[in-house]
């Protein structure tokens, strides 16, 4: 019995630390070489259409839900103390420091990052990566590199916009809605948000999660078992894999960029 | 989907993406002159600086002209060290200004108000480095309650 | 010697985790000719393919392409190497996302700087020679499986390798396409001074193209010749493949311990 757990244990981290390795070197791979920008670009906007611009759609209607939502929320909680007059920072801080980069993550996790993992799983499966390597055409620099870039180019700007649609939807409720002082809700929240402190560190949070998200989803899609079973697992360990990775990572980056 | 569309469509995510950050960095965020530019360095001690940190603003007649720096104890003094960062648009501020520890509202982030003093012939101005002699420090609520109650048993 | 034969295996041993697969084989195949490999489904003649392609490398033994050991290739040498040969995948492989033109077009994009009209002659001269000249515009999923099998081997002729191989190319076809492909195959090795390696279960139809055949079973090279040869070969082994007989030295059953001793098993418990 302990013996077989011992074993388990043993099996499972090697096969862990065999799976990091391969991932880091699909990564190391795609990468390593000087890109041929003549060649690449149209590649590269052609994964920004499909990672950045598909995602848009999804990425503003939640933002200005949640937005609004934080709104709502904020302004019975602050009123109950007499302080509704703070309800711009509340909005503001929460979504630049937290749940712009975080929701856009998850949401980018669920709409693109499962749909490279498919994509990539079903090109392997078809042999499509296969005849690559037999064209002479390294499929990691091809395939994987134009999708990692435009997840990395895209997440920080969804994020951008996620927080942006946030704030106005947090103004519409608060301010258009339930009558908190419009130049209060702006001139306190200017006062209490700082550019280097939130906006930028909530942009570096994005990149993070954008190098953690996209890696899981092009690595899984590369590495999955080439059948209709381990591509749908591929997808499941993607969504499930990206969105712990992105909690985890993000209670790590708040403790160092807020946690003094 | 033809090319020039997918491009159309990607320069616009891409313009929109620049934007966004641009409305959260101008209109959203506390940008001020003071984020990036230049600042000289001004030095004060209180005996007690209260729930003053690091980044609280410095104001001059309500306008924000600098921030905390560092706030440090001077181990011969056993006085705090409060650093600032004065942006140099606010310059000659006469030796005899006064700094005072001041509270936003009754529950608010507390500040320094730096209260200009009188400007005559022979008087120097705050430079580069410079100490305010005259600190007023912070009004802690306890000690003023304590004030109140043994004024209170005085005057029995 | 590398002059007669583009490709050559050494005693090449190959194992997948604890399964052999080839087990010490070496096989020449001789420039210019049609080489059939045949075997029962699942011994891994994919493999070998995948072995000469230097896709996977072999534990013991040397393959030569051309002159240069493949397993031995760094990255960069074998990607030069790759240009010279190209594959014929069993489901085509065809990028979905683009045309058949650009599909064609796209190694010769890929590997040549050469004007967009030049291209275009050159796809078209490769669609009229599997005869889709007709179905440039079309997207992959719109052609019928033989169609697509066509029109990726005019994407595996795009850039004139000298090696082309082929695995399965008759699975799944009906009898006018897999006629249609059979033509082709043949015809194309001789009017473009190609070496093909068939790889196939399909033994009368890859016969009748075949200049030379190796045929292999129990991680060997049970036997090779002419087609003539081999049809008249005398070993139980070979002729229990050429006439397809269900029971013979290749077993009908997977190996397992007594149905008696199972089934008492069973009836114990």
């Amino acid at each position: 019995m302990i013996v077989d757990a011992l074993a388990k244990l043993g099996r499972d981290t090697i096969s862990a630390t065999a799976t990091t390795g391969r991932a880091g070197l699909v990564l190391f791979n795609a990468l390593w070489a000087a890109p041929d920008v003549k060649k690449n670009s149209p590649l590269l906007i052609k994964q920004l259409q499909v990672v950045g611009v598909q995602s848009l759609a999804i990425i503003l209607v939640s933002g200005l839900f949640i937005g609004m939502v934080l709104g709502l929320q904020g302004y019975t909680i602050l009123v109950g103390y007499g302080a509704e007059n703070s309800l711009g920072p509340m909005v503001a801080l929460s979504l630049l420091r937290e749940l712009g980069p975080v929701v856009t993550a998850l949401l980018f996790a669920g709409r693109a990052g499962s749909a490279l993992t498919a994509e990539i799983g079903l090109m392997k499966a078809t042999e499509q990566l296969s005849s690559l390597e037999l064209m002479a055409v390294d499929p990691l620099r091809r395939v994987i590199a134009p999708r990692f870039w435009a997840g990395m180019i895209s997440m920080p700007l969804l994020a951008l916009l996620f927080s942006s649609v946030g704030i106005i939807g947090g103004h519409l409720v608060g301010v258009e809605w339930l009558g908190v002082d419009s130049g209060n809700f702006w001139s306190v929240m200017q006062a209490a948000v700082d550019l280097q402190d939130d906006v930028m560190n909530g942009v570096i949070k994005s990149f993070a999660f954008a190098l953690v998200v996209t890696w899981i989803a092009i690595f899984r899609g590369y590495d999955c078992i080439p059948t209709s079973e381990g591509i749908s697992k591929a997808t499941t360990q993607t969504v499930v894999h990206s969105s712990l990775a992105v909690l985890g990572l993000d209670f790590v980056l708040t403790a160092l960029m807020f946690g003094e | 989907m033809s090319n020039r569309k997918v491009e159309v469509l990607v320069g616009a995510f891409i313009a929109a993406g620049i934007a966004a950050f641009l409305f959260l960095a101008l209109s959203v965020a506390n940008t001020g002159s003071l984020s990036n530019g230049e600042t000289y360095r001004l030095y004060a001690k209180f005996d007690n600086i209260g729930g003053l940190k690091v980044r609280s603003p410095i104001k001059v007649g309500g306008v924000v002209v600098g921030r905390v720096a560092e706030i440090n104890l001077d181990t011969q003094s056993f006085m705090a060290v409060v650093s600032m960062d004065i942006s140099k648009d606010y310059k000659d501020f006469p030796e005899t200004s006064s700094i005072s520890i001041l509270t936003a509202g009754l529950l608010g982030e507390q500040y320094l108000g730096l209260e200009p003093g009188f400007m005559m012939d022979g008087i120097e101005t705050l430079g580069e480095g410079a100490y305010i002699q005259d600190t007023k420090s912070a009004l802690v609520l306890e000690e003023l309650i304590g004030q109140f109650l043994f004024s209170q048993n005085g005057d029995d | 010697m590398s002059n007669d034969n583009i490709v050559q295996l050494k005693n090449v041993t190959f194992s997948r985790g604890e399964r052999v697969i080839y087990d010490d084989i070496s096989l020449d195949i001789p420039r210019g000719k049609v080489i059939a490999i045949m075997g029962p489904s699942g011994i891994g003649k994919t493999t070998l393919l995948r072995l000469i392609a230097g896709q996977i490398k072999p534990e013991k033994g040397n393959i030569d392409f051309d002159g240069a050991i493949i397993n031995k290739l760094n990255r960069q040498q074998l990607y030069a190497a790759r240009k010279k040969m190209s594959m014929l995948f069993q489901s085509g492989a065809l990028f979905t996302e683009m045309s058949v033109f650009d599909n064609v077009a796209f190694p010769i994009r890929e590997h040549c700087s050469l004007p967009e009209d030049i291209i275009r002659t050159m796809v078209l001269m490769k669609l009229n020679s599997v005869g889709l000249r007709g179905a440039a515009e079309l997207m992959p999923t719109e052609l019928s499986g033989g169609m697509a099998r066509r029109a990726a081997l005019a994407r595996a002729i795009a850039l004139d390798p000298q090696l082309v191989m082929y695995d399965e190319p008759f699975a799944g076809q009906d009898p006018i396409s897999m006629g249609v492909l059979i033509r082709l195959i043949r015809s194309l090795n001789d009017a473009l001074g190609l070496t093909s390696i068939v790889v196939s279960h399909d033994i009368s139809e890859v016969m009748s193209i075949a200049d030379y055949a190796y045929i292999m079973a129990n991680k060997k090279v049970i036997g090779q010749g002419t087609p003539q040869q081999l049809r008249n070969s005398e070993s139980p082994l070979i002729h229990q493949f050429m006439a397809g007989e269900s029971d013979g030295p290749v077993p009908f059953h997977y190996p397992a311990q007594s149905f008696d001793a199972q089934l008492a098993e069973v009836f114990k418990a």
